[in-house]
């Protein structure tokens, strides 16, 4: 990209014109402004009448008002009797566990393939790509009898797996696209100074490559969290504990004859964790669809 | 900014660990120790936390626990809507629990999965003898009936005062003009749950009243009979004027019974499960509503639905808990349980020890007097099949073409 | 003599390095490798197989079907709706949602004031997953007390609540209208997100560049960023088509593809299926294997996607 360098002698030119852009510029940036807090309340609505919702107490929960009179916390509390903290448990350990594993599994491929031309890599990348265009929904049938006949002792190792195996292809991709994004000369430099290969890329390229890493991270993580499709099919009879939250609450559905009240509360409460981890990387998510896209 | 992510990626490593370990600790079934663990799977017939049937089969599993401390009972319930899809699910993911109590189907009997009720209960011989042959398969009896009912047409005497009825509807065509005031006063005229939920209920009870059923008297399928096309035309014409909630295709049983203990809603099928859901409601008192036969085309049907949810025993391969199950079951059959089941829940008993209790209550004796006659569910293995689709997709025949819809299902019923 | 020294070790040398060469790949990539191929590509092996199986409704294999399967999937009076339905599901979601998310990110790639807490906003349906969303709209559509329809009684577009009117969610095409607005406002953030990368990676020079030559904003846009917006236009794309192909949640919390299946897509139908027809069920998903296969590859072939990857 070449810089076109503004020759000292337009400068006087130029004044007048910034000076007149930057007052239209103040009128466009409230419009700006105002357009993107418009957008964004459309975003924060319909998660705010959740909120409210589950605040509503129980006379008042087919109240025709935006809302209640009263405001009532008992769904929260009332909410750990029916064994969500159990289903809590769950997520945490399904979202948590592919998670590892993703990165346990996806690491050292996505380095590998990054930094070395062996044979082959153009059929693995390939492949990788290929499998992103399937996910579990359309293969719920075959799934379901593959792990009939696993018999895994319980259902949170096949979910781990599933989760797991289903964001791996994402993973190997953006990892792939950091790591090749990091000069090979930095590890070399450190090696030449007398760090082991492995000191080197754990102290030079790791770092470098940790928004890559962390939206890997973000993305299972969610994508674990939040799945619905094959917990539901893999879960039939479980004890509680094994039940994720996403199945949980889609039993509150019917039961009582829809006991929204709980539902919403459970639905706000499973929102926190994915709010926290969203708190850690704060903007970085962009950058790491920047490479993954372009790349 | 690298200790942030530095914490992130422990996190993980973390609950790694922690399910590394669960998993090693969770396993199923009975241990070297010589205790053995059943597992109950029931339906939840609760309308809210605090009378969920967790709770009624928690007591009955803590009281047997401690009269045979080597036997524990996990509990596990499941809402009505869901319930078949989950046990066939658990079904066909080989995870058979040890014991359900809601639905039966003829096809696990068929494909050797349970027990013979001889061989899981002392006492079949208690057990009301009008439902055996819906829960057997060949002549030997695997289901056991838990709980009963049987259902009678609600009405709310306010709406009705209002609209200028003097009395309770007789035939179809008192249920029109009825609930054709009753819309004209701004509420909703008859419920007609034919959503996914029940949707086989609802269907049976209307074509009953024109003298159809869902099969004849030999137990074949006759789904599309024209007395069944005639009902659900006549249905097809009441949703069209209006008389209804809109939609009934896709309104199960659950909401419009809230609705009618709303007092929205003018006639409804119901059960005595409703009456509870009524006085939770707050909104209607006892005088305000009243039970009737349900109306059938010339006049108020003489037999009714008799529903009954069955107990069934898997095998597991594992005949020492053939023993534990068996003690659980005569346990849990006691007069006591089911007597407090159905005064929980509003419902009847199963056992005849139970039901010779209850014959002079004021509320159930008439309940009690009508099941001997009542009709039943077809108890054929291809009911399974033909019940799912009758759940998804009767509701179009209110909206399409009747013979079409209930032709359809009479082929899945005789594809066997 | 040295000759023949060399000529015998070089061989066994050569060998050995080979070998390594051939296995390093292997440990390293080897997991990742075999985690997709059991978790992934096997179930496709499986699903090929039980379309052609006959199997009771609770899960017994009871011989072959040969072809049986298909030919009562293909009898179904309801799969001509659904593969429509699917067809008009996916391009009505994707348009929209590339649309309004190329607007947004314009937007938000502008600054002004509170710009980085509004895009958080913008987050919230991804984070608060699908099922919670839809499971939010099917409340807030209920005939009897929705809160969209309390404002719609407001401003007196709805004339009584429980009439036929308020029950969106009851009447198929307004259900699905509905269900696809669902699917865009879901789709919005992971887009939105991939074309603000896309913008940012633009380097600010071009413009200023474009400024001094006289080209005006509309031109800039047409000539600069839209081609320069491209791949990652596309890579959003894909992964929305995807995405919004096996879309699950939002038809099953709000309709269950019902009444009848007369909402439903080859997910949701696939699914309907499975309770009782496995064999059918193991039909429609190859057939909707097939489809997804398909339609990525029409995609790519029509975006010239080699061009812009290379």
């Amino acid at each position: 990209m070449t810089v076109v360098a503004d020759p000292p002698a337009q400068a006087p030119v130029a004044v007048t014109p910034a000076r007149a852009e930057r007052r239209t510029l103040s009128a466009k940036r409230l419009w700006l402004a105002v357009a993107g807090y418009v957008v964004a309340l459309i975003f924060i609505l319909p998660y705010a009448e959740m909120v409210i919702s589950a605040l509503r107490p129980p006379n008042e929960l087919l109240g025709r008002n935006y809302l209640p009179k009263h405001f009532d916390w008992s769904n929260f509390t009332t909410l750990w009797s029916t064994g969500f903290g159990a289903n809590l448990g769950a997520s945490l350990q399904i979202a948590g566990g592919s998670t590892a594993l993703v990165l346990l599994v996806a690491l050292p491929a996505g380095y590998y393939t990054a930094r070395h031309r062996f044979r082959g890599r153009a059929f693995f990348l390939l492949l990788v790509l290929a499998t992103q265009m399937f996910q579990p929904a359309a293969l719920l049938v075959g799934i379901q009898r593959e792990f009939t006949r696993f018999a895994l002792p319980s259902p949170l190792l096949s979910l781990i797996l599933v989760n797991a195996g289903f964001n791996m292809a994402f993973a190997v991709w953006i990892l792939n696209a950091y790591f090749s994004s990091i000069p090979h000369e930095l590890e070399q430099a450190a090696m030449v100074d007398g760090t082991t290969r492995l000191g080197a890329v754990g102290r030079i390229t790791l770092p470098l490559a940790m928004p890559g890493i962390v939206t890997a991270i973000i993305f299972t993580f969610i994508s674990a969290w939040n799945e619905l499709l094959v917990g539901l099919t893999l879960t039939g009879g479980a004890p509680n504990s094994d039940v994720p939250l996403t199945v949980a609450i889609n039993n509150y559905i019917g039961q009582y004859s829809i006991d929204w009240g709980h539902l919403f509360a459970g639905s706000v409460i499973a929102t926190i964790p994915v709010i926290v981890l969203f708190a850690f990387i704060e903007g970085r998510v962009v950058g790491g669809l920047t490479a993954g896209s372009i790349k | 900014m690298k200790r942030r992510y530095g914490v992130v990626v422990a996190l993980c490593a973390a609950t790694a660990l922690l399910t590394m370990t669960a998993c090693g600790s969770s396993g199923k079934g009975s241990s070297a120790s010589g205790t053995t663990t059943l597992k109950i799977v029931a339906a939840d017939y609760g309308t809210g936390p605090s009378n969920t049937s967790q709770i009624y089969w928690q007591g009955i599993a803590d009281a047997f626990h401690q009269a045979n401390p080597s036997i524990t009972v996990q509990v596990q319930t499941i809402n009505w809507n869901d319930f078949d899809n989950q046990i066939q699910t658990m079904v066909q993911n080989k995870q058979y629990p040890d014991i359900t109590e809601g639905d039966y189907f003829a096809n696990y009997a068929q494909e050797g999965l349970l027990y013979p009720v001889s061989d899981v209960f002392s006492n079949p011989s208690n057990l009301l003898g009008v439902f055996k042959t819906l829960g057997s398969y060949n002549n030997v009896q695997y289901g056991m009936p838990f709980t009963t009912s049987s259902r009678t047409l609600f009405y709310n005497k306010k709406l009705f005062t209002a609209a200028g009825i003097t009395s309770a509807p007789q035939t179809w065509a008192d249920v029109q003009a009825d609930a054709a005031a009753i819309k004209a006063k701004g509420n909703i005229g008859f419920g007609l749950p034919l959503g996914p939920e029940e949707a086989q209920a609802e269907s049976l009870l209307w074509m009953l009243g024109n003298g159809g059923n869902y099969t004849d008297s030999s137990g074949h399928f006759t789904i599309n009979s024209s007395q069944n096309i005639e009902t659900f035309q006549f249905l097809k014409q009441l949703v069209a004027s209006g008389d209804t909630e809109p939609n009934p295709g896709t309104k199960n049983r659950t909401d419009l019974w809230k609705q009618f203990a709303q007092g929205q809603i003018g006639m409804i099928n119901g059960s005595p499960a409703l009456i509870p859901i009524i006085q939770a409601g707050k909104v209607l008192s006892d005088s305000d509503w009243a039970s009737v036969p349900i109306p059938g085309k010339t006049g108020p049907l003489a037999t009714t639905l008799g529903v009954c949810d069955f107990t069934a025993a898997f095998k597991n391969g594992n005949t020492s808990k053939q023993a534990a199950i068996k003690k659980f079951l005569d346990f849990a059959y006691s007069d006591t349980y089911q007597l407090q089941f159905d005064k929980e829940y509003d419902l009847l008993p199963a056992t005849n020890s139970a039901t010779q209790q209850l014959s002079s209550d004021p509320v159930f004796g008439p309940f009690l007097k009508a099941l001997p006659q009542a009709v039943q569910y077809p108890s054929s293995t291809a009911w399974a099949a033909t019940k799912t689709q009758i759940q998804q997709t009767i509701g179009t025949a209110i909206t399409g073409d009747p013979s079409k819809v209930l032709g359809a299902i009479q082929q899945t019923a005789t594809k066997g | 003599m040295t000759q023949q020294l060399v000529s015998t070790v070089r061989p066994r040398r050569k060998t050995r390095r080979r070998f390594q060469e051939a296995l390093t790949p292997i440990l390293w990539i080897g997991p990742a490798l075999g985690l997709i191929a059991v978790i992934v590509l096997w179930p496709v092996v499986v699903l090929f197989q039980t379309s052609f199986q006959h199997i009771s409704p609770d899960g017994f294999v009871l011989g072959s079907a040969g072809g049986k399967n298909f030919s009562n999937l293909f009898d179904e009076p309801d799969l001509n709706g659904v593969l429509i339905r699917t067809v008009i599901w996916v391009g009505a979601v994707v348009i929209v949602t590339m649309a309004i998310s190329m607007l947004l990110a314009q937007v938000f790639n502008a600054r002004w004031p509170g710009r980085r807490v509004a895009r958080w906003a913008l987050i919230a349906p991804w984070a608060a997953s699908v099922t919670m969303t839809a499971l939010v709209f099917r409340w807030a559509l209920d005939a009897n007390n929705g809160v969209i329809n309390v404002f719609l009684h407001q401003i007196g577009l709805i004339k009584s609540f429980n009439s036929n009117a308020a029950d969106w969610l009851g009447r198929p095409s307004y259900a699905f209208a509905w269900m696809i607005a669902v699917a865009v406002f879901v789709s919005l953030p992971f887009t939105t997100y991939a074309l603000l990368a896309g913008l940012q990676s633009i380097p600010g020079d071009i413009y200023e560049a474009a400024r001094v030559d006289g080209a005006t904003p509309w031109q800039m846009y047409r000539r600069i960023t839209l081609p320069l917006l491209r791949p990652a236009f596309l890579v959003a794309a894909l992964i929305n088509i995807i995405n919004v192909f096996n879309s699950f949640p939002i038809i099953w919390e709000m309709t269950r593809g019902g009444p009848g299946h007369e909402t439903s897509t080859t997910t949701t139908f696939l699914f309907q299926l499975k309770q009782s027809f496995i064999g059918e069920s193991a039909a429609m998903s190859v057939i909707n294997f097939a489809l997804i296969v398909v339609v990525v590859l029409a995609f790519l072939r029509a975006s010239r996607w080699r061009e812009q990857v290379s």
